[in-house]
Order: structure tokens, then sequence, then C-alpha cells
């Protein structure tokens, strides 16, 4: 009896791994074959091409959050259509948690063929590093991330974008609207890129109104939207005018129409959400990144460990200025500050600047910086560090 | 101070809206003595068809060039969401009463196949829609607080009674008339008679087949009804993956809160929304979200550990829930 049982696990055994080497091979065959024609150097020979390459996307959510996956998904679409991939190339696995399931879909998508996988949500990047260690033959580049250069995995990247200068310029329209001074921000996890996205947009409004105060309150959770409507309604209810977020849904922008006060959204026009709420939102065009990494791939030229481009790269933009409920001179202010950004003349984080916070092991940390100095948010990492609590902001736990 | 009072007390109404209609159902069906764990389920399977009802309206409305009626809209979202939750019970129905399947076993299936449908047709539909479903400006104002002339401006009481949303008071509705039916009028007599005792009702000349399928398939659409808050309410008529997660099985567990009175769980729904929404409203320097977020889960332990040292009758579980009834079983 029990030999029979060993007998039948064997046999399975065999016939999954018969069946995985199958599915490996053939993806490299046809490639192999397939970018001959056009075999330009050593690397496109072994490579795939256009006509081959396969992409895998895991994604926490799917674009019915209006939010952080359907503008990602955006990126996606216009990347296919900017390298002309089919859809058969293209394979997504959406409302993946961030746990085990992470590890099981980035193996069905190495399964599938994909030459090139993009892990979008911050915590799947230790289940992405692992992966990476195991298939050295498929490229993996996750978002927000922050452990690639330390990984030393060559076929592991992070990509993200300098979200705090679209973050203040969006906090400029802000702080010229409320009128009671008090701003209120939905934030998903207390993690640098979190405090560097709202800091960001608190010096955004208060760089045109200098009386204006923040209050933070997290959801613990990036997609959420009952809890990010529940915390929305409850800072409406400690007087703030304007809610921003940095969560994934539309809830906080519906909840802020439904109870009069204006929203400041992230990821996506969120005005067809909320048309006498939504001010203007913070965006990101993946399709940028997701092209130059997908064409250095065919093109054998190396995808850069770290990536992260801004405003002036046209990565990082506003959705329009819903100039129905604005204030006035929003769109000069904003536009001034865009100016500046694109020429160096401001930084987001400028001296004299004072902060205090924790860091990952929960020890007080703080800085201090002096004036004519800035902090190099994103500069040297793709990954946002600022970590620091600044006076005027105030969270709420 | 007043105004955090008055907030916490709204905020907390609108978190357990959802919890009380899921109990409401879930108390008639352990009350014919059917232990459906399948809430979650069938609150999922109404919070999709919920919203593809209203959604599916405006788009026959649009296309026959009629315009959508806010109420209209809202009626059909009832009345499906209904229809799906008591759909899924009467899978539940026909497995443990006709077929005898274990209960606890069929309430789980429940719980996984309504969640499967809800996600699977919500991504579906937002396929075909083109991206997502979400319904226009016309049915989210039919969901949107009610303005009760006089009545809503009164100062504080105005707020804490008469501004909510319309489902609130259905809710409260349907604990009021479950109440009265359970404990005034025969019918609800002969319900809990078969939910304690199965062969006398059966001796009394109760038809006990009949009298569980009907209690379980009510208390299923009024759990689909508590789904479709989530859809419609929640997250405004926006279909979000997930939506209703958590909530089935809090639901559950406020049936043994409520210690099987609808009237006492709108007061312990009331309660457990509070629990849920109370970080957001009152903080405690020092004490970490995480405890916060315990809070609905230690009070259903606390319940539990108080109702079975008190073993009192009036407040136990119906005697026979979880057991099938088979006539000729011997004892």
């Amino acid at each position: 009896m029990k030999k029979k049982a060993l007998a039948i696990v064997w046999l399975t055994v065999m016939a999954l791994a018969a069946f995985m080497l199958v599915g490996c091979g053939e993806p490299a065959a046809s490639s192999g074959s397939a970018s001959s024609g056009g075999g330009t150097d050593s690397v496109a020979a072994t490579g795939p091409s256009y006509e081959t390459v396969k992409v895998g996307f895991v994604h926490i959510s799917d674009p019915s959050d209006m939010g952080y996956t359907y503008n990602h998904d955006l990126g996606t679409q216009q990347m296919q259509a900017n390298l002309g991939l089919s859809a058969d190339q293209i394979i997504s696995k959406y409302n993946v948690p961030e746990g085990a399931e992470c590890d099981t879909a980035l193996r069905e998508l190495v399964d599938a063929g994909c030459n090139i996988i993009f892990a979008t949500s911050f915590g799947f990047e230790d289940y992405v590093k692992e992966i990476a260690a195991e298939y050295p033959e498929v490229q993996f580049c996750h978002a927000t991330g922050y452990q690639a250069a330390s990984s030393g995995l060559p076929n592991f990247h992070n990509y993200f974008a300098s979200i705090y200068e679209g973050r203040y310029l969006a906090g400029i329209a802000a702080g010229l609207k409320t009128e009671s001074n008090q701003l209120g921000y939905v934030a998903a996890f207390p993690f640098a890129e979190v405090i560097s996205g709202y800091t960001a947009f608190y010096l955004g409004a208060k760089s045109v109104n200098p009386e204006v105060t923040m209050d933070i309150m997290y959801t613990n959770s990036w997609n959420d939207p009952t809890v990010e409507s529940q915390v929305a309604k409850a800072l409406i209810d400690r007087g703030c005018d304007v809610i921003s977020q940095h969560s994934d849904s539309t809830a906080p922008a519906t909840t802020a129409e439904e109870n009069g006060v204006w929203q400041v959204g992230y990821n996506n026009d969120m005005i067809s959400a909320a048309p006498n709420a939504s001010l203007i939102s913070a965006r990101i065009d993946w399709s940028v990144y997701l092209t130059e990494t997908v064409s250095a791939l065919v093109e054998g030229t190396e995808i850069p460990v770290d990536w992260c481009k801004g405003i002036a790269d046209n990565v990082v933009y506003l959705s329009p200025l819903n100039t129905a409920i604005a204030a006035s001179d929003t769109q000069a202010a904003i536009d001034d500050a865009a100016a500046a950004i694109k020429n160096g003349s401001l930084k987001v984080f400028a001296g004299p600047l004072l902060g205090s916070g924790v860091d990952f092991d929960n020890n007080p940390v703080s800085i201090d910086i002096p004036a004519g100095e800035y902090y190099k948010e994103q500069e040297e990492a793709s990954a946002p560090s600022w970590n620091y609590i600044i006076s005027g902001c105030t969270v709420i736990e | 101070m007043l105004d955090t009072a008055t907030t916490l007390v709204m905020a907390a109404v609108l978190a357990g809206t959802p919890l009380l209609l899921g109990a409401l159902g879930e108390i008639l069906t352990e009350r014919s003595g059917n232990l459906n764990l399948g809430v979650e389920g069938m609150m999922f399977m109404g919070a999709i068809t919920g919203l593809i009802g209203s959604w599916g309206y405006e788009q026959a409305m649009a296309a026959a060039g009629i315009e959508a009626i806010g109420a209209v809209s809202a009626l059909i979202s009832l009345l499906v969401s209904f229809i799906a939750g008591g759909f899924g019970a009467l899978i539940y129905s026909f497995l443990t009463i006709t077929l005898r399947a274990n209960q606890n076993v069929t309430g789980l299936v429940l719980t996984i196949f309504g969640t499967g449908f809800a996600n699977f047709f919500g991504e579906y539909v937002g396929l075909a829609a083109g991206g997502y479903v979400a319904v226009s400006s016309v049915t989210k104002e039919a969901f949107l607080p009610l303005h009760i002339p006089v009545l809503s401006d009164i100062p504080v009481l105005g707020q804490l009674l008469f501004q909510y949303n319309w489902i609130v008071y259905f809710a409260i509705g349907v604990a009021v008339v479950m109440s009265l039916f359970l404990f005034k009028t025969r019918f609800g007599l002969n319900l809990r008679s078969v939910g304690e005792d199965p062969a006398a009702a059966d001796a009394a000349g109760i038809n006990v087949s009949r009298y569980r399928y009907m209690a379980t398939v009510i208390g299923g659409g009024i759990c689909g009804i508590g789904g479709m808050y989530m859809s419609m309410v929640t997250t405004s008529g926006v279909w979000v993956h997930g939506c209703v997660t958590g909530y089935g099985w809090l639901a559950v567990a406020l049936v043994i809160f409520a210690t099987w009175s609808p009237l006492r769980g709108i007061l312990v729904a009331g309660i457990f929304g509070g629990l849920m929404i109370v970080r957001m409203y009152i903080s405690i320097p020092g004490l970490p979200v995480q405890i916060y977020e315990m809070l609905p889960y230690m009070a259903t332990i606390l319940v539990l550990i108080s109702t079975s040292v008190r073993q009192s009758k009036e407040h136990a579980m119906p005697a026979s829930t979880g057991l099938n009834y088979f006539r000729e079983d011997r004892e």
C-alpha cells in the first residue's frame, strides 16, 4: 500500500518535472530562431526579440481600484503600444496579496515563459529577491523597493518615480483651497515612501499658505477602500477640508465629495469619481520606464539597478486641474513651481528643515538641514528615504 | 468633545450597518436550526449582484435614452442582492436540509464559492465595461445620507438619528420586524420550536423542512443586502476586489454577541462598528493600532466566555442549531 502511494507520488513529481522542462524549453527555442533573422549581436541571438519577448506583471489589486494598479496598467498598455507587442506577450496577475501568493504568481509567470517580470507593490520585494536568485535568466523589476542594489543580483532591479515632486505641486492646490487651514492625509503605512510623499505635499501647501497644518492618519493597508473611506471621514470630522491620500483607491475622493470637502488624488485623475471634490492628482507615467526596460532587454543593453525620474522627464505629472472648484491662481502657482523644480532652483526638501521620526528598527532618528542645503531625496537610490515628521504635520494614532 | 462623540457614533452606525444586516440574516437562519457559516459568501454575492443590478439598469436606461431614476436603481439593487443572497442560501439549504450534508462544511464552501463568484463577476463585468464598474451619480445620490426636513436639522439629535442613508433605517426596520415575527407571531413560535427541537415540532405537525428552507433563504437574502451595503455605500458604487472580506465572519460573531436576538443585534452592531473605527476618533498615546484592530475580536471572545459561564437558557444558541433533522433518526 505504502509502496504504491510512493510510486504514485514519484510518478507525479516526474511528470511535473518533465512538464516544466518542456514549458521552459519551448520559449527559449522559439525565441532563438525568431531572433536569428534580425540577429545583430550575441545578446540578441540568445535573448528575446520584440515578437517573442514575454512580459509579466504582479499587481496587488486590479484596475478597478481606479488608482495605483489602474495607473500602472495604463503604463503597461502604453508600453505595449510603443513596442508593438501583442496581447498574449503580456501576462498580468491581479489581486496578488503580499504573501506566499506572490511567490506562486512569480513562479507561474516564469513558467509561462516571461523574460521580464515587473512586481509593482512594496511588499513583493522579498519574494522577488528570492525568485530572482533562483532564475538568473529572467529579469525582475520591483517598483518602490530598495533592496536591488544591496542584493548584488544582476537580474534584480528597483524602479520608482520622484513622486514627491508631484505631491509638492499638488500640495499647492490644497494650500490655496483650504479654508480651515487644516489638511488631512489618508496614509497607507508609516514607511519612508509614504512619509516622503506627505511631507512633500505639506511643504507644497505651506509654500503658498504658511498657516496650514496637516493631520495624518494611517490605514495600515495599501488598498482597503473601507478603511480609506472611514479614515477620510474621521479626518473630515476633525475639521480637515482638503483630503489627500497615499492609498490605492478612490474611496477618499468619494468620501470627501459626500461630505462637501475637497480632495487631492494620487495615481489617477479622480475628477470623474468625485467631480465636486477632486482638485488635482499627482500621477506617474509608468510607460516611460516599462518601454525603456523592455527595449533594453531586447536590445541587450543594461537595465539600471535603480531607476528614478521625475517632473523634468515627464515621468511624474499632474492631472488637469479641476478649474471649476480650484482657487483662481492655482494653475499659475503650480506652473511656476514646476518650472523651478525643472531648472533645479527649487528643491522640495530644502533647508532650513527639522524633522524627527523612527527608522526600520524603531530607533528614534532626526535630521537638521541647514539653510542653503537640501535633502537628496531619491537621488542616490530609487526608493524614497525621507523618514522624518516635520513641524506642522501631526500623525494621529 | 461633544462633536467627537457625535461623529464617533455616526461613524459607528455606518460601519455597523452591514454587520447588522449580516447578523440579522444569520439570526433568522440559526433560529431555524441551520448554522450557515456562508454569511461572507452570501454577502459577497449580494455585493456584486446589487452593483451589477444598478449598473445594468443605468446602462439599459442610457441605451433606451431614458433618464435613470436613483430610487428605482436603489430598489433594483436591493431586490437583486436579496435574490442573490437567497440563491446562495438555497444551495446551502438543498445540501443540508434535503441531502443532509454537514452544515459547517457546506457553510464554508458557500463562503469560498460566494467570494469567488463576486470577484470573478466583478472583474468580468469590469473588463466588459472597459476597465471598471462604477454607478453614475444618479445612483450614488440615492445612497447618500438622507436629509429629512426639520428632523435632520435638530442640533446633535438630528445628526445622531436622522442623517443616515436609507439602508441604515431599512436594517433597523428589518430587526424590529424580525423581532416581532419571532416573538409575537405563531409562525415565529413555530420557527423557534423547529430550531430548538425539530422532532417535537414535527410531532406537533410543523413542517420542519419548509420552515428551515424559508428561514434560511430569507436570512441569506438579508445577508445579501448587507453585502450590497458594502459595494453601494462603503465603496460608493465602485466594484472593489474583496470589498466584503472579513465582514461576514464578524457578522457571524455578532450573532453570538447579540445572543440570537434581532433587537439586541442593533445595539451590538453599533458597538462592533464603533470598535472598528474608534482608533480614528479617540487616540490613547502609546497604544499601537494593532491593539485597536483586535478590539472587535476580543469583545467576541469575552462575550463567548460570559455567555458560557452564565448558562442562561434564554440567551443560548437554539438547541438544534448545527444539527440536521432526519425524521427516522434514532436517538
